[in-house]
């Protein structure tokens, strides 16, 4: 079966709807078959994405594209394409999906029907985020695919569901709501009537516009990284969500952020990309030191994950500030890293806690004896969640902190605090609940991990390991597109050029007229 | 003027006219104990009026009739045929809940198409004092509709309410005709624009203070605050189906009345009442989303929704005629399908005089009525403005109206009340998904027209979200008759 080409990306959205669809049109009692047409649609769309990466060249073009006129009276269209910047992190949706239903198998016991539709609607929501080229059907997807992260969260997570979702929802959609007004003041004021991202990247508008718009864009995608201040939705939200929702919000959500800033807000608005981007840095970092700190003390397990992923992605945005080529293909190979390792402690703590209904880390101590094979891919995970060399998280980390020496040595050596912290809470996590005496009688005999658990976990560990000794692989299908990032933003900020000013200075004019 | 009276234009609300008193007679002449085929032939009727204009869309009628009082132009057009539709939406709903809650009496059928018949006059009209006659005849059918549940107290507030309110709010709208006639010598809007055209604004302060009061007629009518008092109480007594008619109908119809004073009529005081409808606006959107909030009740708290509704369509009006008119119409076919398919769900739920009038009345229902849940869901969704609903499209399209005739500060206060009112929208999809059922069901088993209303208005909503291209160009169309 291979596929016409021209339409790989949009099938890679269409095959979940579609299977959401069907999923949706069956009668309520067919769990079984409702979970399995959702495991092989998501198998599918994986298969078929691999092919992106197969027929992917490494240069910093965009490829796959497609467009279609859709309002044409106001230039949108369906306009869609991947680059080095994309590529990888479509493939982590379409990765981790199929994985999140089969780690939900049997943890997911009411409303199955829905929780599979959602999963699946939610799939073809952030591939459509991450190909989207257009400014108007980035938004569609952005906004699109709240809702069903809003139910799954309050649906089936925990006690305090209802208040986490609602908290994600309107935290997410008042900083979206900003951009959207930034997007229509960016659409008069280029004057080239079109909503189509390289359009509009290659008409910049006045700098002192592109101050207000790149901040309007940079509060939307820094409340979905998140960044501090704006990270405190997060914990309510991955505490509450079930496994599959904390798994897929860290997996792939929270990366929208950093995309949204290396697809939009940095190119689209260079000047005020580099005029602010000391702010983003100092941010990053104090996220970086904050989040550690704050998981030192995370009595409970999935809290302590939570806050670590704010540390995390501020290495992701001290790269992306950083702006260096190093940098940013250091901060996309660290979301895809940060997916995987934490996208596999949240399956592990989900699985802790189907055993025991709590995940209290005082509750646990000397799981080692009882779950030997458990302890073993928590161990490594953690490892590569603390960046040590051979795993995937050095790389990026390393990579990161190199790219972000020119743009400051001093953010470089506190960030570097943050690393020896992560050591610290996560190594100290590890020896609370796995170290020691067995004393609490409830974690006697607790089973070890079922073949279904372990086939969940085992591509995680695999990729973390080919990912820490391999990066090439990746990166080298990153590199391109983050060096012509780095080049044009360098481009549009050269001092002086006598035409930029004009063109700026010239563009609104046709918009006035209207 | 042609030899040959040309009264094409005015057939369709003829069509509507004359059945709604042959649903009147044909009550008259049923035996006791019959029933008459009421709704049957409203929906004839109604359907053949909106076949008429789609007629008279497709030809070449665009001439004014009737010494220049009323014409079938595009922007007549495009909102007969909205009404018309929202009233064919209304009928099929009103099948089952008047059945449903006792209520099964022909005039309901009768003052509907005579309202409906108003509110294709006061799109149509080119001339004030007829508009006035339209909005009367659509007024004065809804008083009588709102008071239809007669043994309910609350149905009769709602009557006298919207009466005493309405009659406050003719006595201004027709004030502001005098005033505007005795400065420009006319209560046509041609000679209205042309007679401000011609020696500027600034001559004219009576004729200011004559748009002002036009406003304020309007105002009440669309409900933007602060003559919005008498919608909550209003929307809370009156029949569920009556009030999903008002709020859709009459808003299309007084937004289209709006359009033509404010941007054709008065476009050259345009400098003066812009500002004023700008202030209206921010504090409608403002008001009416934080006024939702704190509502407990469901059909307040889509009466404040509208309110704050009525908010982000003024925010359009000030743009530019040609973007104003093109994103308003488009978001009222949004906006109709929303509020019908949202307060028929209510409708459609209803028994015996009671319906779920509160969260806790909708607690579990998707566990009990997937698909109808489903349905408010997408209402709501597209309520709050989230893509992929037409009430995302339509919400784009006026602030993108606002931004482009720089007006960002409108579009800025429309996007962050729309973050407070997805709380209060959020909240009744929580009560519905998130919350275990209480007790047993006691709400109506929905009725095969009402299925088929809400499907029509859940599919409106979604096709509009996802392909509007064409419903635009219809709206871009219709608008070009404004300048």
């Amino acid at each position: 079966m291979i596929p016409p080409l021209a339409h790989l990306l949009s099938l890679l959205i269409l095959l979940p709807v579609a299977g959401a669809v069907v999923i949706a049109l069956t009668r309520r009692e067919a769990v079984l078959q409702q979970k399995l047409v959702g495991l092989a649609t998501s198998l599918a769309t994986f298969v078929l994405s691999t092919r992106l990466v197969s027929l992917f060249s490494d240069t910093a073009a965009i490829q796959f594209q497609e467009r279609h006129a859709w309002i044409p009276a106001w230039g949108i269209s369906y306009h869609v394409g991947v680059d080095g910047l994309s590529l990888w992190l479509v493939i982590l949706t379409t990765f981790l999906t199929p994985l999140c239903l089969l780690g939900s198998w049997s943890s997911i016991e009411t409303r199955v029907r829905e929780f599979v539709v959602f999963m699946l609607l939610l799939e073809a929501g952030m591939i459509g985020v991450f190909v989207a080229l257009d400014l108007f059907l980035f938004y569609v997807f952005w906004e699109a695919m709240l809702i069903p992260m809003y139910f799954l969260i309050g649906i089936w997570g925990h006690e305090r569901r209802i208040y986490a979702a609602v908290k994600f929802f309107l935290y997410t959609f008042a900083g979206s709501v900003l951009m959207l007004v930034a997007f229509l003041v960016l659409y008069k004021a280029a004057g080239i009537r079109s909503f189509d991202i390289p359009a509009l990247v290659a008409a910049p508008v006045d700098p002192a516009l592109q101050t207000w718009l790149f901040l309007a864009c940079a509060i939307a995608f820094a409340i979905k990284v998140p960044m501090w201040p704006f990270h405190t939705w997060l914990p309510d939200a991955h505490v509450e969500a079930p496994t599959a929702g904390s798994v897929i919000l860290a997996g792939v959500l929270l990366k929208m952020g950093g995309y949204g800033f290396l697809r939009l807000a940095i190119p689209l608005f260079p000047d005020a990309a580099v005029r602010l981007a000391p702010l983003v840095g100092v941010l990053a970092v104090i996220g970086i030191v904050y989040g550690a700190l704050v998981s030192l003390v995370q009595p409970d397990l999935k809290k302590l994950v939570a806050y670590s992923s704010v540390s995390h992605l501020g290495f992701v945005m001290l790269g992306i500030a950083a702006l260096t080529t190093t940098g940013v293909t250091g901060a996309v190979y660290q979301m895809l890293n940060h997916g995987i390792s934490t996208g596999a402690l949240f399956f592990l703590v989900g699985m802790l806690y189907d055993r025991r209904h709590t995940r209290l880390i005082s509750e646990f101590g000397g799981l080692r004896a009882a779950m030997p094979w458990y302890f073993a891919v928590f161990l490594l995970i953690s490892l590569s969640s603390i960046a040590v060399p051979g795993t995937n998280g050095f790389v990026g980390e390393f990579l990161i902190l190199i790219g972000a020496w020119s743009f400051s040595p001093t953010l470089v050596v506190v960030a570097s605090l943050g690393v020896i912290l992560a050591a610290a809470y996560v190594l100290w996590m590890v020896k609370r609940v796995f170290y020691g005496e067995l004393t609490n009688p409830k974690n006697q005999g607790l089973p070890d991990l079922s073949p279904r658990e372990a086939t969940v976990l085992l591509p995680l560990v695999v990729l973390a390991i080919v990912m820490g000794i391999a990066s090439p692989i990746f990166t080298r299908r990153i590199e391109p597109a983050a060096d012509a990032l780095v080049r044009q933003v360098r481009e549009a900020t050269r001092p002086a050029p006598a035409s930029v000013a004009e063109r700026a200075g010239a563009a609104p004019a046709p918009g006035d007229g209207r | 003027m042609n030899a040959v009276l040309d009264l094409r234009p005015i057939v369709p609300a003829a069509i509507v006219a004359v059945t709604g008193v042959v649903v009147l007679l044909a009550q008259a002449f049923t035996p006791k104990g019959g029933r008459a085929p009421s709704s049957l032939l409203s929906l004839v009727g109604l359907g053949g009026a909106f076949a008429s204009v789609w007629l008279l869309g497709s030809g070449s009628a665009e001439g004014a009739v009737l010494a220049g009082a009323l014409a079938a132009d595009g922007l007549a057009l495009f909102l007969q045929g909205l009404v018309l539709g929202v009233a064919i939406v209304t009928v099929l709903l009103s099948a089952g809940y008047l059945r449903a809650n006792g209520l099964e009496r022909g005039e309901y059928y009768a003052l509907l198409l005579f309202s409906v018949v108003g509110m294709m006059g006061l799109v149509s009209s080119l001339e004030l004092v007829s508009m006035f006659v339209a909005l009367e005849i659509m007024s004065v059918a809804l008083y009588g509709m709102a008071g239809l549940d007669r043994a309910r107290p609350e149905s009769q507030e709602s009557a006298l309410k919207y009466f005493v309110t309405g009659a406050f709010a003719s006595a201004f709208f027709l004030y502001g005709v005098a005033l505007v006639y005795g400065v420009t010598g006319s209560t046509s809007l041609e000679r209205v624009t042309r007679a401000l055209g011609v020696t500027g604004p600034d001559a004219f302060p009576l004729a200011v203070l004559g748009a002002a009061f036009l406003l304020v007629g309007f105002g009440f009518k669309i409900a933007s605050v602060p003559f919005h008092m008498w919608a909550p109480d209003v929307y809370e007594g009156a029949p569920t189906t009556v009030t999903a008619f008002m709020s859709a109908g009459v808003k299309a119809a007084a937004f289209g009345a709006l359009l033509r004073v404010f941007d054709y009529g008065l476009a050259g005081l345009a400098s003066h009442w812009q500002p004023l409808v700008a202030a209206l606006a921010i504090v409608t959107m403002a008001l009416g989303n934080l006024a939702a909030l704190a509502q407990r009740n469901l059909k307040r708290l889509l009466a404040y929704s509208s309110i704050a509704h009525a908010g982000y369509l003024m925010s359009a009006l000030v743009a530019a005629p040609a973007l104003a008119g093109e994103a308003i119409l488009f978001y009222l076919v949004a906006y109709a399908a929303v509020n019908l398919g949202a307060f028929g769900v209510i409708a459609a739920l209803s028994k015996d005089s009671r319906e779920p009038a509160t969260l806790a009345d909708l607690a579990g229902l998707a566990e009990r009525r997937p698909a109808l849940s489903a349905a408010l869901s997408v209402f709501l969704v597209s309520l709050t403005g989230i893509p992929v609903t037409a009430g995302f499209v339509g919400k784009f399209y006026l602030f993108n109206a606002a931004v482009a005739s720089g007006w960002v500060v409108l579009a800025l206060v429309g996007v962050l009340t729309s973050v407070v009112s997805a709380y209060y929208y959020l909240r009744i999809v929580v009560a519905m998904y998130m919350e275990e059922p209480v007790g047993e069901d006691r709400w109506a088993k929905v009725s095969p027209s009402a299925v088929l209303a809400l499907a029509l208005s859940a599919g409106v909503t979604l096709l509009f979200g996802i392909w509007p291209a064409p419903m635009l160009t219809l709206a871009r169309l219709a608008s070009r008759s404004l300048f």
